[in-house]
């Protein structure tokens, strides 16, 4: 297969992985209840007004016209409609929270990507050691522990018990943003916490996949003729045995970027941080649909930016890929 | 036919304690697992109290009458997460169950026949695959409950299913490719037989152990989902699972008060449940899954 053929292979896959999320959740969306049947409960509102609000949101077209104003709003104009909690466009809510999920979840993956992959390497290269099983039963324990508790524990220990860091928010109640000093390290001392949990459990579980896929590279011919030929262990550990074990573990490390959100519900919800993943969640429970489908198209749309990004990646890292 | 089949079923168990016995992790997590699934059983007889019942006052520090104190309303704390051993088990059991099936079904269908339908199938798990597993559980859950006459409880497990079968899909799969080379299949076809019963009686055989060492192993991820989802509040409010005491603690403030008997012991359940299962399951798939144990 050509380079050509591969990537465009890739990009409809990628377009119907699209269109296949956005199309699932705005169906399955409808099933979930009525978001205005709260309206219906209040004794003030005429069935005339009720209807007319309902007109406002679309609700009294049948779900396949609702979808293609949908897709028209969202192509055409840029809008993805208002949101029925929030009772403002959808774009700025979304836009209001993703700064301080993106904030959190990006140098968290960055960071523990990286722990994982060193760690990882390093472990599997010297599996008999001691260290290297300590850390596989740090790195099973860990996978056991749910992280929502893990995060509890991390809250009660620090947060109640030592009282060194707050309890909840992304900022102290009353601080609004500013590019000040005094708005960042409050800030600083918020993120603490949640970067560190996120982080400790993520570096540990990926590093067991990364040892995983780095010893079966280890038994391969190539490595012992390049020990064979007296190369340092550093360059035979990294040229040779990483470097073949990379492309799996760029796949899954890689796709980490792409589901953020859904990496910061649990965390958002424990440390009550004011993020998308949170909202999402709760978009969905309070039936807000269009919250809900304004989230899914960025989700969406960051799995196909991501998985672009990983293809291109493969290319430069793997010539059968970039060679055809 | 009866004593055949219970010799089949004999046969099963004595292969499975043998592959489980192969490591040492395999038997601790089966003696750990039958302590949990005697809890489960004997819960009425074990629980001091009547979990859904108020036994004392609200928010009691442990005492000689609640080991673990009691709740908000003035359950008995230690009952509850006895009880609570019965919903984990079982919702992380049956969820792994179907999922693993319709996976299984997939996988087969995907191997065996190639072409278009693997194709089909396929991109339908790199799809699937390619969704967001913790919203996505959460968002079908949100599906099912509100569906009538679906109990909350199983619209948590059909949930749950339905986001992990495309892993045991592929593992399935590859299984199949392998096994659909074998002479013995050539075999049967030459003689006539129709690919279904080729399939369900030749191929689906082979890979029985496999698809039971992949319920167990996918028990305890689905363990972990049902305990996200009930933490979250998704799920039946009266029931008694270790998320759901999780949730209620922490809405009721137990962390920030420091109450450690309420929001310690259902976590360490959770670890010690879904640790019981993974050890299970890594010395089973080792056994069972030939790509893993050949290497």
């Amino acid at each position: 297969m050509t380079v050509r053929a591969h990537l465009t292979r890739r990009i409809v896959f990628s377009f119907i992985t699209f269109f296949f999320i956005i199309t699932l959740v705005f169906f399955l969306a409808r099933l979930t209840g009525d978001p205005l049947a709260e309206l219906e409960n209040d004794p003030r509102m005429t069935p005339e007004v009720i209807a007319s609000i309902k007109a406002l949101f679309g609700l009294d077209k049948p779900p396949h016209m609702q979808y293609l104003d949908f897709l028209k709003n969202m192509f055409l104009y840029g809008k993805f409609g208002y949101s029925v909690t929030y009772k403002r466009a959808v774009e700025d809510v979304i836009l209001e929270k993703l700064p301080y999920t993106l904030a959190l979840l990006i140098p968290s993956i960055t960071l523990s990507n990286y722990l994982a992959y060193r760690i990882g390497v390093e472990i599997a290269w010297r599996r008999t050691s001691k260290v290297s099983s300590a850390l596989i039963v740090l790195s099973i324990f860990m996978s056991s522990v749910p992280y929502f508790w893990l995060a509890i524990l991390f809250l009660y220990g620090f947060s109640v018990a030592l009282g060194i860091t707050p309890i909840f928010g992304a900022v102290s109640p009353g601080m609004s943003f500013s590019w000040t000093l005094e708005w960042f390290i409050d800030y600083l001392w918020h993120y603490a916490l949640p970067f560190t949990v996120l982080t400790l459990r993520s570096a540990l579980s990926y590093m067991l996949y990364v040892r995983n896929s780095t010893i079966d590279i280890l038994g391969e011919d190539y490595v012992f003729a390049a020990i064979a030929r007296g190369f340092s262990n550093n360059y035979v550990k990294y040229k040779y045995v990483a470097r073949n074990a990379l492309l799996p573990i760029v796949t899954v490390l890689g796709l980490r970027y792409a589901f953020i959100i859904d990496g910061a519900i649990l965390t958002e919800t424990v440390f009550s941080y004011p993020g998308t993943g949170r909202l999402v969640y709760e978009a969905i429970i309070s039936r807000d649909y269009w919250l809900l489908q304004g989230a899914m198209v960025i989700l969406a749309a960051s799995v196909i930016i991501v998985n672009f990004i990983i293809d291109l990646i493969y290319m430069y890292l793997d010539p059968r890929v970039r060679r055809g | 036919m009866s004593s055949n089949i219970s010799s089949k079923i004999l046969n099963f168990v004595k292969e499975f304690w043998i592959a489980l016995s192969m490591r040492k992790v395999g038997v601790v997590g089966l003696a750990m697992f039958l302590g949990l699934v005697i809890v489960a059983v004997f819960a009425p007889y074990i629980a001091p109290y009547d979990p859904y019942a108020r036994s004392g006052a609200p928010f009691q520090p442990p005492s000689p009458e609640h080991p673990l104190g009691t709740n908000d309303i003035g359950q008995d704390i230690l009952s509850e997460l006895i009880y609570g051993t019965r919903v984990s088990l079982f919702i992380g059991f049956l969820a792994a169950a179907i999922g693993t099936l319709v996976g299984a079904l997939v996988g087969l269908a995907a191997g065996f026949f190639g072409g278009t339908v693997d194709n089909v199938l396929s991109a339908l798990v790199d799809i699937w695959l390619s969704l967001p597993q913790l919203l996505f559980t959460i968002f079908l859950a949100a599906v099912f409950i509100k569906m009538k006459g679906v109990p909350m409880i199983y619209a948590i497990v059909i949930a749950i299913a339905l986001t992990s079968w495309p892993a045991v899909a592929r593992v399935v799969r590859s299984a199949t490719l392998s096994i659909k080379e074998r002479p013995y299949i050539e075999a049967a076809r030459a003689v006539g037989l129709s690919n279904l019963s080729i399939i369900f009686k030749h191929i689906l055989p082979n890979i029985s152990s496999l698809i039971v060492a992949e319920i167990i192993y996918r028990a305890s991820g689905a363990m972990l989902s049902e305990a996200s989802l009930s933490f979250l509040g998704l799920g039946d409010p009266t029931t008694k699972s270790w998320g759901m005491m999780l949730h209620y603690a922490m809405a009721r403030y137990a962390v920030l008060l420091g109450y450690w008997w309420w929001f310690l012991p259902p976590g360490i359940m959770i670890s010690v449940a879904v640790l019981s299962v993974l050890f299970m399951g890594l010395s089973l798939e080792e056994y069972f899954n030939p790509r893993l144990r050949s290497s």
